[in-house]
């Protein structure tokens, strides 16, 4: 993978103008993208648009370098990504190839169907083509939104970047937090496109294309997962399952393909079990694995990754983090993140890269978006019987289905009458798009209160919760609860958060690729349209894709129950054992020079948590993650704090 | 400081809530989570010298502020009595 940045400049510029006002800031913006592309850093200035590249070298190792121009047109691309079909691809086109790399493929496809192209890649991509004779930009960012980009426009131009930190770099916005975008995050997970964390910075959607011509900026949707689409009625059981093993193998093995090798991230549970599986397989038992272990017990998963290793026969490497050690890696997260966490679960994902890195490899596949397409989620099942309740509200049985839930929660004293009264809420109406979601939303909501007065005041206007559902297609009113629920998670916490803050983000923060086979938009369409009951069945999750895995893993790991990651946090941040510079990025005066947070009641939240030794609740530990995260946004990102950035000199710099 | 107000203040206090009737649900409008309506019991005994048995751990006795005081008056009778 890599990283991209550009943007437009005046047009009938002497390449030596051009250089002169130019490339410093070009320089920089792609210097700023070193640890997405460590391998070569690269800026062109063209006469109207500047193109940086920073690279990973995955595929045409020696004839993959970009920014690649087509020599009769002069179009122009930058790419971050694979276009896993490439192959293919190529052989259908009649261009005359002059590299091995994927890259020149998308040129190619621009070349012969116009942006709609994109609609032919099975893969993840962010990129800008320019060209020259329609002087347009394109930009274009996979479906579901594997890989970012983000953008801005200014009255000098319009400029875009892979991390908004490359858009600080070229000097095109001041950091500043984004006031809604900050609002939306504590409460959903994620702000909502085109909305980030900071002020003036946007991001493209999954999914979406977008053309900057003449001053104008246009974007829409090419493609949005159809989870409103009719199940194919009869479909056996056996029948469902053959398709699945023939798309996921495939998808498996398109990922595999790179001229560099090909890893995987163990997690212990079935999705990545699973993939570990049919890679190790495919590849002829040569493949290489990646775990990480937890030194408190109740997040340790390591017994399960060494069984499954253990059976596989992969070379197996896990790593061992501590709560500590996440406090510790919060600052360096925060800053490759660019967002506001509600968990510290990213922390040891951004330890684990730096293994993979360390034992010099540079692309890991893993097991994210199984439990999105394949109604995994606990979420899910939640929602089934939330809504089976709702049909009877008075009934005592039907919510007594809620304890079967959440077995892993510590809540052994807890009142299971008592715990059903929030999973009523909203209970009065199902067929509200927000159904589905509404008790989370409610419980992350409570950080909302922690506001401090001038920060309430400013954002009293933004309801996150109706600013997303304002995001949402009008289709959606007319799909069955389970898609509408399906919906939103691919949009709010898949997109806005796995895939980002804890996905690309993690990886690309160590300079490593991650590879998503069931994020293959061909599996996504495929389990859309499976009937229900083929997923969810009764509340059996993933119940397919469990009869389909029976023949890969191990029946110990099927047998599981699902055990959600997560990671430590609380005491890291506030126990007896948290750095001193917690006490600094948790006190009042952080509060109030950040604004968003009062101060008071900051210092009774740690005052609350110290006394406990950080022992916390779900809520308690929410709000202190939520407040570290938002002060060490604005701590490492936002002025005094300089943009991180890596030499601008070694950027290598052309102008023709 | 009546239980009332004492029992409101521990609620201000802990859940870094500001505004909510008497009558408000803690949990179906967010105020105390499940595992804070834990800590709320732990206040109660401790504050009321009450015990309270698992089986009481219900919305009926305390998801609300009147709520929760009428209980704490009806086990504060109940122990009153037995003694």
């Amino acid at each position: 993978m890599c990283g991209i940045a550009g943007f437009t400049l005046s047009f009938g510029l002497s390449p030596e103008e051009r250089r002169a006002r130019f490339g410093h800031r070009l320089r920089s913006m792609a210097a700023s993208l070193k640890h997405r592309g460590p391998d070569a850093q690269t800026a062109l200035l063209l006469d109207g648009m500047a193109l940086g590249h920073a690279r990973l070298s995955i595929v045409d190792l020696a004839g993959g370098a970009q920014p690649i121009r087509d020599p009769a047109t002069g179009v122009t691309i930058v790419f971050n990504g694979e276009i896993f079909n490439y192959l293919e691809l190529r052989k259908r086109s009649r261009y005359r190839f002059r590299t091995r790399s994927d890259t020149e493929v998308i040129l190619a496809c621009y070349l012969e169907r116009g942006i709609d192209c994109v609609l032919d890649f099975i893969g993840q991509f962010a990129f800008a083509i320019y060209d020259p004779r329609i002087r347009t930009l394109w930009l274009a960012r996979d479906r579901v939104g594997i890989l970012p980009l983000h953008y801005t426009e200014s009255a000098e131009g319009f400029a875009f970047a892979s991390e908004a930190k490359a858009l600080f770099a070229g000097g095109w916005r001041t950091p500043a937090l984004d006031a809604r975008g900050v609002k939306q995050t504590l409460q959903l997970w994620s702000p909502v496109p085109p909305r980030t964390n900071f002020e003036g910075v946007s991001q493209l959607a999954p999914g979406s294309v977008a053309r900057w011509s003449n001053g104008r900026f246009e974007t829409w949707r090419y493609w949005e997962p159809d989870l409103g689409v009719e199940p194919r009625a009869g479909l056996e059981a056996a029948k469902a399952e053959e398709e699945l093993g023939v798309l996921l193998e495939d998808a498996v093995g398109l990922r595999l393909r790179a001229d560099v090798p090909v890893a995987a991230y163990l997690s212990g549970g079935l999705d990545s079990s699973l993939l570990c599986g049919i890679a190790q397989s495919q590849l002829g038992g040569s493949l290489t694995t990646f775990s990480v272990g937890f030194a408190e017990g109740d997040f340790d998963e390591r017994a399960f990754q060494e069984d499954v290793a253990g059976r596989l026969a992969t070379r197996h490497h896990s790593v061992l983090v501590t709560g500590r050690e996440i406090g510790g890696l919060l600052p360096a997260v925060v800053r490759q993140a660019e967002q506001i966490l509600l968990r510290s679960a990213p922390a040891p994902l951004l330890r684990l890269s730096a293994l993979v890195r360390a034992c010099k490899t540079k692309v890991v596949i893993t097991g994210e978006g199984s439990d999105e397409i394949f109604l995994g989620y606990d979420l899910y099942r939640e929602t089934r019987v939330r809504e089976f309740w709702a049909r009877r509200p008075d009934s005592k049985m039907r919510p007594a289905l809620l304890r079967r839930l959440y077995p892993y929660l510590p809540m052994s004293r807890q009142g299971h009458e008592l715990l059903q009264q929030f999973f009523a809420i909203g209970l009065e109406d199902p067929t509200s798009p927000a159904f589905s979601h509404l008790p989370r939303w409610a419980a992350s909501g409570r950080i909302l209160r922690f506001f401090s007065r001038s920060f309430a005041e400013r954002t009293a206007d933004e309801d996150p919760v109706a600013s997303v559902l304002a995001s949402l297609p009008a289709k959606l009113r007319g799909w069955r609860l389970q898609a509408r629920a399906q919906y939103l998670e691919m949009q709010t916490l898949l997109a806005g958060y796995l895939l980002s803050a804890q996905g690309d983000r993690m990886l690309m923060g160590n300079s490593v690729e991650g590879r998503f086979p069931f994020l293959d938009h061909r599996l996504v369409e495929f389990a859309a349209a499976l009937p229900e009951r083929l997923k969810l069945r009764g509340l059996a999750e993933k119940w397919i894709l469990k009869r389909y895995a029976a023949r890969w893993v191990p029946k110990a790991i099927l047998e599981r129950k699902k055990f959600p990651y997560r990671a430590p946090i609380a005491a890291a941040l506030t126990g007896p054992e948290a750095p001193a510079w917690t006490r600094e990025l948790l006190s009042r005066e952080a509060a109030r020079k950040v604004g968003v947070f009062d101060e008071e009641k900051v210092e009774k939240l740690v005052a609350k948590l110290s006394a406990r030794g950080g022992v916390a609740s779900e809520a308690d530990s929410q709000a202190v993650i939520a407040v570290a995260t938002t002060h060490l946004l604005a701590d490492q990102l936002l002025p005094p704090a300089p943009v991180p950035m890596h030499e601008v000199e070694a950027v290598d710099l052309e102008a023709t | 400081m009546n239980a009332r107000a004492r029992i409101r203040r521990f609620i201000v206090e802990s859940f870094f809530v500001d505004v909510f009737s008497d009558e408000e649900s803690f949990l179906r409008n967010s105020i105390i989570d499940s595992l804070g309506m834990l800590e709320l019991v732990a206040f109660l005994e401790k504050e009321y010298g009450i015990k309270i048995a698992d089986t009481e751990l219900i919305p009926e006795n305390l998801d609300s502020l009147a709520r929760v005081c009428a209980f704490v008056e009806r086990k504060q009778l109940a122990g009153t009595t037995a003694a």
